[in-house]
């Protein structure tokens, strides 16, 4: 049983990892604009079919696609927050349904363009077993696991950091004030969204290298990064990793203490616990009053 | 003169479509399948197959035109009774397609409701034919399905099997039943069901190597289903194992082409080995047709959606030389289908199942599906034991 536990408390972590990736850049959003990009899942999507042509049609390792990846996932970002701004009323729940239709159409296009059929790579290595004592991994699954490590610092660095980071918050506490400090709004939330591509981008190459895609994978990634953000507390970037990890481990030993059958169900009751004890989220700053 | 006969050509030309046309007698065959959604790859094969079946169908009797008019379910039950009810309004006489025995159950009571025939092969849960119908027709049930993977399992002599399966109704119920026929041959069963959504399947895989320590993997699930828990299963070797067993969607040349390194030696139902040996010249037009219209080998869903498409069209033109079509005589005509086609013998019972129905086993070896059971239908020995790993 203790073999068991152990694999399990490591698989979730691992899973844990990957969930985090996909869920950064939604956070990112989410944390400093209010919005909610719910074609998050999709620009996920296309960086992991960008992936499948490089090495389909090149006969390339699909990470030398992350820089395509990267440019696809940012221009549609670019796109995304170009809509975004245009809507001036009620942008917050505007933003979601725009989002969201964004989402269906790119779905539907990457069904057009590759067919519902489902892809993975092929290429050697990417599944060979790593095996840790009692552990056993694939190498790509570790690999992204500490990528995904470095993002989230890198990304907590930049925020806390850099001049950009600091002016992203700044508009995102409060925009008016911001733009009297000399910041352009506008210039600040485009790079928002071109650092959540950057993001979209290497999760994207992640899932294609050690899962499968398909044209309806986009919706659940949005699904899963949506629960992570608010788990974590808005605008919380460890908060992303810790809600990720919790919720992988968590699912795992679901799967060995009990059954496979319910383990996004105790996921999902997970997340409303703990928006029920910390209506915040884990990390989440209590919104001031009054 | 010269323009004249200019207008008179054209003239000619403008109506000769109308011509030959004007004597065959037009049917509208609707086609409610999931193209887009979480079916789509299955939803998007079954119709290339529908699509072949009539335009051989039309090729082959000029006398009657069958038009087909497709809606997209989008894999959703709510939509594919609504496709149902949008084709019933513009008049087709049957209905054909459906995937997914929870979106086929609602679609073909809403075609009963409309007293359309709605004749599928997506659906394999026992309770579609439970219903005992009097418009619903299937080409394959479950039974099919179970006897092929026991049989399989009993030749090789397997004393415990893991069963690992998907919660979707009709996975479930083949996991049940093959879990039914295991037990009765006194093999020791572990069940383990799992979320459609999941995609780390080594949690899983662990309590098959560590805790029930099988002879054999039987997996009841989709093509990402396949790929995930073959990946965890190399990675953790479970040492006990001597075969991994699948059902559809596994034994196909897709699947050999697409994951080569997790494909050898892995078993899945298969209704031809690959290369395709049509030896019949309906098989073979079947596929030439195929080759054609789609640039690719056929696969098991192009097949299936030929023969329900062919039954229908046959029926057609027998209710229509009875003058029993628009009285509601279709259904009878279909009932009274006894076929030998290219998935086997197709009679129905009254409920609408096909018992004759009859999964046959392949094996991936060497990029290649070799036909394993039923013996007297193999076209190469089984590697046993053996593994992908």
């Amino acid at each position: 049983m203790t073999a068991l536990i152990l694999q399990s408390l490591y698989s979730g972590l691992l899973s844990g990892g990957s969930y985090a990736l996909i869920a950064l850049g939604l956070a990112l959003v989410f944390g400093t604009m209010k919005i909610i990009n719910l074609a998050h899942g999709e620009m996920v999507l296309l960086s992991a079919y960008m992936a499948y042509v490089m090495e389909n049609r090149l006969a390339v390792n699909p990470l030398l696609a992350t820089p395509l990846a990267l440019v696809v996932a940012c221009l549609i970002a670019v796109v995304v927050y170009f809509l975004v701004s245009r809507i001036s009323r009620n942008r917050e729940l505007n933003s979601l349904i725009l989002t969201f239709g964004i989402g269906i159409i790119l779905t539907n296009a990457a069904l057009i363009i590759w067919s519902a059929d489902i892809h993975s790579t092929s290429a050697p290595g990417f599944q060979e077993p790593v095996v840790l004592g009692p552990l056993y991994s694939m190498r790509s699954e570790l690999g992204f696991f500490v990528a995904s490590m470095v993002l989230v610092a890198a990304l907590w660095w930049w925020l806390s950091r850099s001049w950009y980071g600091r002016a992203v918050r700044a508009v995102s506490s409060n925009r008016d004030a911001a733009k009297l400090m000399g910041i352009n709004p506008h210039r600040t939330e485009v790079v928002s969204f071109v650092v959540a591509g950057i993001l979209a981008s290497v999760a994207g190459v992640a899932i294609y290298s050690t899962g499968v895609i398909q044209p309806a994978l986009g919706a659940s990634l949005t699904t899963k990064a949506f629960i992570i953000t608010v788990l974590a507390g808005i605008g919380s970037i460890p908060g992303v990793l810790v809600g990720a990890v919790l919720i992988g481990v968590v699912e795992a030993l679901t799967v060995t203490l009990y059954s496979s059958a319910i383990q996004e169900l105790t996921g999902m009751a997970l997340f409303l616990l703990v928006l029920f004890v910390l209506p915040n989220g884990l990390f989440g700053a209590a919104r001031r009053r009054g | 003169m010269k323009s004249i006969l200019r207008q008179i050509v054209a003239l000619l030309l403008l109506l000769a479509p109308g011509l030959s046309t004007a004597d065959a007698k037009e049917f509208l065959l609707g086609a409610e399948l999931p193209l887009t959604g979480s079916l789509a790859r299955v939803g998007n094969g079954t119709l290339e197959g529908i699509t072949v079946g009539v335009e051989i169908f039309n090729r082959h009797n000029p006398s009657h035109k069958v038009k087909l008019v497709t809606i997209d379910d989008e894999s959703s039950p709510a939509k594919a009774v609504a496709a149902v009810e949008k084709l019933a309004s513009q008049g087709v006489v049957a209905i054909t397609g459906g995937y997914g025995s929870n979106i086929i159950g609602p679609a073909s009571d809403a075609a009963n409701k409309a007293g359309l025939v709605y004749m599928t092969s997506g659906g394999v849960g026992n309770e579609l034919t439970a219903r005992g119908l009097k418009h619903f027709f299937r080409t394959n049930g479950s039974a099919g399905y179970t006897k092929a993977m026991a049989g399989l399992f009993t030749d090789m002599g397997i004393k415990s099997v893991s069963i690992v399966y998907s919660t979707k109704e009709a996975t479930t119920e083949l996991a049940n039943d093959v879990a039914k026929a295991m037990r009765a041959r006194k093999a020791k069963v572990a069940m383990h069901p799992f979320d459609p959504t999941i995609t780390d399947f080594k949690p899983i895989i662990n309590k098959v190597k560590l805790q029930d320590r099988s002879e054999a993997i039987a997996m009841v699930g989709y093509e990402n289903d396949y790929v995930g828990i073959l990946r965890a299963a190399k990675v953790l070797r479970p040492a006990t194992v001597k075969a991994v067993v699948g059902v559809w969607s596994l034994a196909t040349p897709k699947m050999a082409a697409d994951f080569p390194d997790l494909m050898p030696n892995v078993y899945g139902t298969a209704m031809l080995p690959y290369p395709a040996g049509f030896r019949t010249a309906e098989g073979k037009e079947f596929a030439d047709s195929y080759k054609r219209l789609y640039r690719k080998e056929p696969d098991y869903l192009g097949q299936f959606g030929y023969v329900q498409a062919q039954i229908l069209c046959e029926a057609i033109k027998r209710a229509d030389a009875k003058g029993t079509l628009a009285k509601g005589g279709l259904a009878d005509e279909v009932r009274r289908t006894r076929l030998n086609t290219l998935i086997g013998q197709v009679a129905f019972d009254k409920n609408g199942d096909n018992p004759l129905f009859q999964q046959r086993m392949g094996q991936h070896q060497n990029g290649r599906i070799i036909i394993v059971w039923p013996k007297e239908s193999a076209t190469g020995k089984m590697n046993y034991p053996a593994v992908p790993w």
